[in-house]
C-alpha cells in the first residue's frame, strides 16, 4: 500500500497525529538568556529532563525516554570525538543539528516500516557574547526551528512543549516578560511562570488566550509544592571551559518570589 | 560523519562504550601493536628523561615537574608542561614520550567528561584510576617497540573517600600502586625519593603536616637535586629564569603556583 503516493502521504500523516498524541503530555520546558548566561527550568515529578552535551551546549527534551537517551547519546558522542580531534572551540550546535541530527530524526519518521524517534529537542549554546548565543529547536521529524516557533527577529528565549498552543503562549508570554540582562533569580521567576502558562495551556478545555499574572503565580505555586524544579545554567564568564551547571534545589527555592 | 553513532542504530541497545573504545572505533585513536614473541626477546630499556615528583601535605597534593624536553643528549625545549590538569580535582604528571603522554591526558580528560555527561554522574576515584591504567596497558605494544613509554603519577582528591587525598604512580603496563605520602618517576626520581624519604621521616616536620610554602621549598629543592646529577632534568633555570611547574589539587580544587610566587619561595628557601 505505501508503494502509492498518496498511501504514503497518508501513513505520514497518520504518524504525525500518533507522535504529536504522545508528546501531547510533555511538560514544558523554557530557556532563557539572563545577565550571565542562559537559563534551562521545567518541572517534573520523576525523569531528569535537562542535560548537558558538551562544554557549552545544553539540551532538554520530551517525549519517550528510550528515544531521548539515544539522541543525547549520539549528541554527546559526536560533540566529544569532534571536541578532541578538533578542540572543543570548533563544536558547533549548528552542524550538530543541521548535519547529524536532523537527517537521522527526518529518515526515521518518513521510513514508514520502522520506529521514529518520539522526541523533541531543545538545545542552546552560548558564545562568548548574548548576540553569538544560538537556541534550536529539533522535532521528531527532523524539523529545525531557531528562534522560536515563527520567524521574526532574533530573541533570547526558546521554548518547549507537548503541543503547539502550549509552546505559542509561552512564547507570547515572554515576549512580553523576559528581559535580557536580568540577574539569575529574576530570570528564575520568568521562566518558572513561563512554564506555567505553558502547562495551563495544555488539555483539551485549555484557553487560547494568556492567563492573568495572578492566576499563573497560584498555578506555579500549586505545582512548586508537589513537582520539583530542575534547572541548569550555562554560565558567560567562567574560568572552567565547562559552562553547564545544575542549579541547586535551595538556591531556586530562595529564588522564588510570591 | 562517516560512522553514525552507534546509538542512533535502531538495534542498539545496552551499556555504552568507554570513550576511548569510541575513539578507536572512529579510528581517532591509534592501537598499539601486539607485543610478539621476538619483541619479548629485545632488551627494554625504559627511557623516561625528566623528574616528576608529587607528595602530599596539609593543603592537599602538591605535584611539580621540571621544564626540560629531550631527545637523546639534546635538549629540545625548556618550557615542557608535563604537570597537567585532567578535571576539576585530578592531575596527571607525566615522564616518557611527551607525544604519547599528551595524547594519553587528553583522552583521560574526554573520557572523564563524557563518563559525567552520558552517566550524569563523576566518575569514581578507582574508576579515574582504573581508565588511565587501561590507557597504559593499552599502549604496551608501542612501549615494546620502545617509542611510547609514559610513566605517569595521578593525584586526585574525592571529599567523599578517606583519605581524601590519593596519590598514584604506575608502571609501563599500567599497573597503580597507591602512596601514602610521596610518589617520583622519571630519570632524577632516585635523587628525589631519597629526599622525600628523609624529610618524612627525619626532616623538621613530616610531608603530611608541611604548610604550602614549605611544600613547595621541598618540591624546589627536590628538583633542583635531581637536576644536578641527571642531564635530562631541568630544575630551575636560574639565567633564564624558568621554574619547576607546582600545582596543588585540594577540596577546592586545583591552583597553580604562580611564577612570581615560586621565585619567591626559590629566592628565599632554595637558592
Amino acid at each position: 500500500m505505501i508503494e502509492e503516493p498518496y498511501r504514503w502521504v497518508e501513513a505520514i500523516a497518520n504518524r504525525r497525529e500518533y507522535i504529536e498524541t504522545q508528546l501531547a503530555a510533555g511538560s514544558p520546558i523554557a530557556a532563557v538568556g539572563y545577565r550571565d548566561g542562559i537559563l534551562f527550568v521545567t518541572l517534573g515529578r520523576a525523569r531528569q529532563k535537562i542535560f548537558e552535551i558538551y562544554d557549552r551546549i545544553a539540551m532538554g527534551a520530551i517525549g519517550h525516554p528510550g528515544d531521548i537517551e539515544r539522541l543525547r547519546m549520539a549528541a554527546i558522542e559526536l560533540a566529544s570525538t569532534e571536541g578532541f580531534t578538533r578542540s572543543a572551540a570548533d563544536v558547533s550546535l549548528r552542524r550538530l543539528a543541521h548535519y547529524s541530527l536532523s537527517p537521522v530524526m527526518k529518515s526515521a519518521f518518513e521510513q514508514v516500516y520502522g520506529a521514529p524517534y518520539l522526541a523533541r529537542l531543545l538545545f542552546a549554546e552560548i558564545g562568548s557574547s548574548p548576540k553569538e548565543d544560538l537556541f534550536l529547536r529539533v522535532d521528531y521529524d527532523g524539523a529545525i526551528a531557531a528562534d522560536g516557533l515563527k520567524a521574526q527577529p532574533r530573541q533570547r528565549f526558546a521554548v518547549l512543549s507537548g503541543t503547539r498552543q502550549s509552546a505559542e503562549l509561552m512564547e507570547k508570554f515572554l515576549q512580553k516578560a523576559h528581559v535580557t540582562d536580568a540577574a539569575l533569580p529574576d530570570a528564575i521567576n520568568i521562566a518558572l511562570d513561563a512554564w506555567s502558562v505553558g502547562r495551563m495551556a495544555m488539555g483539551e478545555n485549555a484557553s487560547k488566550e494568556l492567563p492573568e499574572p495572578a492566576a499563573v503565580r497560584k498555578h506555579r505555586n500549586e505545582q512548586l509544592a508537589s513537582a520539583g524544579v530542575e534547572a541548569a545554567v550555562l554560565e558567560r564568564d567562567t574560568k572552567s571551559a565547562m559552562r553547564y551547571r545544575i542549579l541547586a534545589d535551595e538556591e531556586l527555592r530562595s529564588s522564588l518570589q510570591h | 560523519m562517516d560512522k553514525p553513532p552507534l546509538a542512533l542504530d535502531p538495534n542498539f541497545s545496552g551499556a555504552s562504550e568507554d570513550f576511548p573504545a569510541i575513539l578507536r572505533r572512529k579510528s581517532l585513536l591509534q592501537s598499539a601493536p601486539e607485543p610478539n614473541a621476538t619483541a619479548g626477546n629485545r632488551t627494554f630499556i625504559p627511557t623516561e628523561s625528566t623528574t616528576i615528583l608529587a607528595f602530599k601535605f596539609a593543603g592537599g597534593v602538591l605535584v611539580a615537574g621540571d621544564r626540560r624536553a629531550t631527545a637523546g643528549n639534546t635538549v629540545v625545549y625548556d618550557r615542557a608542561d608535563k604537570v597537567l590538569e585532567i578535571d576539576r580535582h585530578s592531575i596527571m604528571a607525566i615522564a616518557g614520550v611527551p607525544a604519547t603522554a599528551w595524547e594519553m591526558a587528553r583522552v583521560l580528560e574526554h573520557s572523564f567528561q563524557y563518563f559525567r555527561r552520558t552517566q550524569l554522574q563523576e566518575m569514581s576515584v578507582d574508576g579515574k584510576v582504573r581508565a588511565l591504567s587501561k590507557l597504559l596497558r593499552d599502549n604496551f605494544g608501542f612501549v615494546m617497540q620502545g617509542v611510547g613509554v609514559v610513566v605517569p603519577i595521578f593525584a586526585t582528591y574525592d571529599g567523599n573517600s578517606k583519605p581524601e587525598a590519593r596519590l598514584y604512580f604506575y608502571d609501563a603496563m599500567g599497573a597503580q600502586f597507591e602512596v601514602t605520602d610521596y610518589a617520583a618517576t622519571g630519570s632524577g626520581s632516585p635523587a628525589v625519593r631519597g629526599i622525600l624519604y628523609y624529610e618524612n621521616n627525619w626532616g623538621d616536620k613530616k610531608l603530611q603536616e608541611l604548610n604550602e610554602d614549605e611544600a613547595a621549598a621541598i618540591a624546589l629543592r627536590s628538583l633542583d637535586t635531581a637536576a644536578e646529577a641527571d642531564t635530562s632534568t631541568g630544575g630551575v633555570d636560574r639565567g633564564g629564569k624558568i621554574f619547576p611547574l607546582i600545582k596543588i589539587v585540594s577540596r577546592d580544587g586545583i591552583t597553580t603556583l604562580p611564577e612570581e610566587k615560586i621565585a619567591a619561595i626559590f629566592k628565599q628557601r632554595v637558592a
